[in-house]
């Protein structure tokens, strides 16, 4: 915006002066007060008021600024007054962006100045702000809990929001992209509805044959810190969806149920406070289940909480191998 | 525009709101219809950013704790704002809370003996904050979200905007929303609806709320002629960390850290000399906007945001990963600091907001400042019942979203039941607001919504942050005035239909601006400094004049506002000192 303001500024200064100049000169040369002098001077006093507009907005909008700048009482306000571009290194961003209607990846290619701190979400939130609204992003938490925003950033799966924009960058370009193993909505937002429902499919919730008392709750159910530190890690799931984008098998095999709804069917049978006993196991015993797994690790390694899914699928099957009818 | 019936609706998605949703339809022993409407995935709402823990007596007959002495923290710590008999409600409820989440799955620290651990925080006289390490909230939330898919008559809409509420008379009959993935408008019509849309504190810049908390219901409530009460009281949480303002736990200094200025002293000695760092918040952030002020702070030069430091190098980092391990991945992967080696940066950010939509004790939403609105409750940050008052202690939040959850969500369900109620003008209401989005969404103007935003934070940050003074609210009242002129010419550049985040932060901006609206009139108002109002004019607490309710109501062109009472149960107000 006030690069454009000082363009139209300079443009009516540049060409309106010595139009104005040139014409009344002319005008007065050929005594001609009517069709060269009046007409030309009206021209010139538009360029000038639309170069003093162009003007007075520039200086407003730096007052405005201005005032926002003082610093009361030597405190800095919170707000973002440091000025923004010092420090730091141009990043280009090229976003592969998902184009609904045509259901192609699109590059669009931005450049952000980044520092030491700058996150991919920031970076990403910049672009969207200030340089391209049309940009879609899911995120919320910035602070890497709620899982909102998992892409694909330089080939690996993270969170953006936990990710350095330098840090990511190779040769100072960051190429973003969705989770290609979700359905995909828009630019980077993914489609989460079959991802919830495999969740949903494994019944992750405690079990207890006593509904009435579970919400009715009198007393806790005690628990030995050996016991929390068996589902513990486990618990640590943000329903990113990570590591069943990383997930070969998942996406050769959409029926297999993934890792993401397996580590939570492990989550829960590993309580000490779950009733479910064995059913839980058998719930999982398919090929679809835990017998789909070929262990190649890829979930554990994308996932960004450190949640090993592949090691809960192991356990289930080897609490699975325990529970088989000895013969 | 599509039309859905359901007996009980709840609008939000975070602990009080899928509370709500799980209890509405366990009461009515799943023979109503539940809806569960959220703008985000039911999973990732703000409450997964609550660390520290809550707070509830467990077991007074081994710590000496009672539910009389919890009140009393909580009423001291609200400097005497809070109405008495809600607390009583909330000492009452909030253990069997914390018992219902162990029974759900909350993974919390134990002791040795089986129980669940309990850590001191601030205003606390005793160790009565039950935790999941410091993601307190996020395990609450995963274990209420996978509670709630174990009931069968709950339907989740995940990700519809809400932008009206549609009320005839003195009724609340639903609101109207679009999906995000299609940008279809959908009425949502209920016989019973619970507002659970958490706070506002993205009015500020620097704040350790998530992007999503813009107060969407409480503006919703306010435009629909709801009165909201006490919103001049914002909480600032003491240490959010340097530049983004994302939260460090209380709980940081509750299992002994340390807060240094330059110096490298423990300056809360001069202000707290008894509880230290572990005074209440709001003395605490006034506190170390104190020490920025008279030169013993640090200016980072990149944010140009000056600071204190949190110091935990002296804790065991056995005990930092046991207890704080959120707080040392944040820093390490933030700012590549290793909090047991080097002390972190943090200053005070806009956490929480104390008011909200004015409700009865029950959470049943009033339409004026003693009536009853029917058909609408309201659970949560976004409803001020009150129970925190001027300024709340940490962990009491928890207690509170969980408590309230149940209330509403019982209350709507048992209302659900009795009545059978229609209103001939719904459809035609409906139909106005969907004009209203496709208008927006298709329509012209010149002015970024972003730049609006920015603006506004200009105005918050400096006007209405720790320390305020008249004429600094006066200016910001202008502005925000004029800011709000501004809006009425928004433009949306992205004219798709599929998951169009350029529309809902429109709607969104749009309600921060009515919100920091109410809280700077509200605010210039109060004449006096109690909890987190504190303006330099009126330097002292005005029970005199000042103990009462602000109460703030839409009025042709404008707010106009009455003053209501604190309910007193016999905690009477003294001088708060810790």
């Amino acid at each position: 915006m006030r690069a454009s303001r000082y363009t139209i500024f300079m443009y009516g200064a540049i060409i309106g002066v010595p139009l104005l100049m040139m014409l009344t000169v002319v005008g007065l040369l050929e005594n001609n007060p009517y069709a060269y002098t009046v007409l030309p001077a009206l021209l010139g006093v538009a360029a000038s008021v639309f170069a003093a507009t162009g003007y007075l907005e520039t200086f407003a909008h730096r007052r405005y600024e201005g005032s926002a700048n003082r610093l009361e009482e030597g405190i800095a306000s919170a707000s973002k007054m440091a000025p923004r571009n010092t420090g730091g290194k141009i990043i280009t961003f090229v976003l592969k962006r998902f184009n609904n209607s045509t259901k192609a990846l699109d590059s669009a290619t931005y450049k952000v100045r980044a520092t030491e701190r700058t996150t991919v979400l920031g970076a990403l939130l910049e672009i969207k702000d200030y340089q391209d609204n049309t940009i879609s992003v899911r995120c919320n938490c910035r602070m890497g809990v709620c899982g909102s925003c998992g892409m694909v950033v330089n080939g690996k799966p993270v969170l953006a929001c936990e990710t350095g924009a330098l840090n990511a960058a190779k040769d100072e370009v960051v190429e973003i992209s969705p989770m290609l193993g979700h359905p995909l909505l828009k630019d980077m937002v993914t489609d989460f509805d079959d991802f919830f429902e495999r969740h949903k499919s494994v019944e992750p919730h405690l079990y207890r044959e006593d509904t009435k008392e579970k919400y009715a709750a009198k007393k806790e159910y005690m628990q030995s810190k050996e016991e929390l530190d068996k589902f513990l890690p486990y618990s640590y799931c943000i329903m990113c969806g990570l590591c069943l984008d990383a997930c070969p098998v998942v996406n050769s095999n959409p029926n297999f149920i993934g890792p993401q709804a397996l580590s939570q069917a492990y989550r829960y049978h590993a309580d000490s406070r779950d009733q479910k006993g064995k059913k839980r196991l058998f719930d999982v015993d398919s090929m679809d289940g835990v017998w789909g797994c070929e262990f190649s690790g890829s979930c554990s390694k994308a996932c960004p909480k450190g949640v090993d899914p592949a090691g809960a699928i192991q356990l289930l099957k080897g609490d699975l191998m325990k529970s088989l009818p000895e013969n | 525009m599509e039309l859905l019936d359901f007996d009980v609706v709840v609008l939000g998605s975070g602990i009080a709101g899928l509370g709500a949703a799980i209890h509405a339809s366990r009461s009515s022993k799943e023979s109503l219809s539940v809806a569960l409407v959220s703008k985000l995935h039911v999973m990732r709402s703000h409450s997964v950013a609550a660390e520290g823990g809550i707070s509830g007596v467990l077991y007074p007959e081994s710590n000496k704790d009672s539910k009389d002495l919890h009140a009393y923290d909580t009423i001291k710590g609200s400097d005497y704002l809070a109405d008495q008999d809600a607390v009583e409600v909330l000492v009452e409820k909030a253990p069997e809370e914390i018992k219902f989440l162990d029974h759900i799955g909350v993974p919390w620290n134990r002791l040795g003996n089986g129980h669940i651990s309990q850590r001191p925080f601030g205003g606390m006289s005793i160790p009565r904050t039950a935790f999941a390490a410091d993601k307190t909230g996020f395990f609450m939330m995963r274990s209420l979200y996978d509670e709630l898919l174990s009931l069968k008559n709950v339907e989740i809409f995940n990700e519809h905007f809400a932008t009206s509420l549609i009320r005839d008379g003195n009724e609340v009959h639903g609101f109207v929303a679009f999906d995000m993935a299609t940008r279809n408008v959908k009425a949502f019509r209920s016989k019973s609806l619970i507002i659970a849309t958490g706070g506002a504190s993205r009015v500020f810049s620097f704040t350790t709320n998530s992007y999503s908390n813009t107060g969407d219901g409480t503006a919703m409530a306010f435009r629909a002629g709801i009165p909201l009460k006490d919103m001049e009281f914002v909480q600032f949480h003491p240490t959010a960390l340097i530049p983004s303002g994302i939260l460090i736990t209380e709980a940081a200094r509750g299992e002994g850290g340390y807060l240094r200025n330059a110096n490298g002293d423990r300056f809360m000695e001069r202000y707290a000399k008894s509880k230290m760092e572990i005074a209440p918040r709001d003395i605490v952030s006034r506190s170390i906007m104190t020490e920025i002020k008279e030169g013993r702070g640090m200016r980072d030069k990149e944010s140009g945001l000056d600071y204190v430091y949190l110091d935990l190098r002296h804790l065991d980092s056995k005990k930092i990963d046991e207890k704080l391990p959120m707080i040392k991945e944040i820093t390490i992967k933030m700012l590549n600091i290793d909090p047991s080696k080097l002390p972190i940066p943090i200053r005070p950010a806009a956490h929480f907001t104390m008011g909200g939509i004015h409700t009865d004790i029950k959470g049943h939403v009033m339409r004026s400042s003693r009536e009853i609105m029917n058909g609408v409750w309201a659970a949560g940050e976004c409803a001020c019942v009150s129970v925190h008052g001027a300024n709340r202690l940490g962990s009491n939040s928890l207690s509170q979203c969980s408590v309230w959850g149940r209330i509403t969500g019982m209350e709507a369900a048992q209302n659900a039941k009795r009545v059978r109620r229609t209103s001939a003008k719904f459809e035609r209401m409906a139909e106005q607001e969907e004009m209203r989005i496709i208008e927006l969404a298709e329509g012209k103007g010149s002015q970024s919504p972003y730049e609006i935003r920015d603006a506004l934070y200009n105005v918050m940050d400096e006007h209405l942050y720790v320390y305020r003074n008249m004429k600094g609210m006066k200016l910001a009242q202008k502005r925000i005035s004029s800011l709000r002129k501004r809006m009425k010419d928004v433009y949306v550049k992205d004219k798709g239909n599929v998951y169009n985040t350029n529309l809902r932060e429109t709607f969104e901006i749009a309600n921060l601006l009515d919100l920091a609206w109410i809280i700077t009139e509200g605010a210039i108002r109060r004449h006096e400094s109690r909890g987190a109002h504190v303006v330099a004019e009126y330097p002292k607490r005005d029970d005199k004049n000042w103990l009462k309710h602000t109460i703030a109501m839409k009025s042709i062109g404008g707010v106009r506002f009455e003053y209501v009472p604190v309910k007193m149960e016999g905690w009477q107000p003294e001088e708060r000192k810790y």
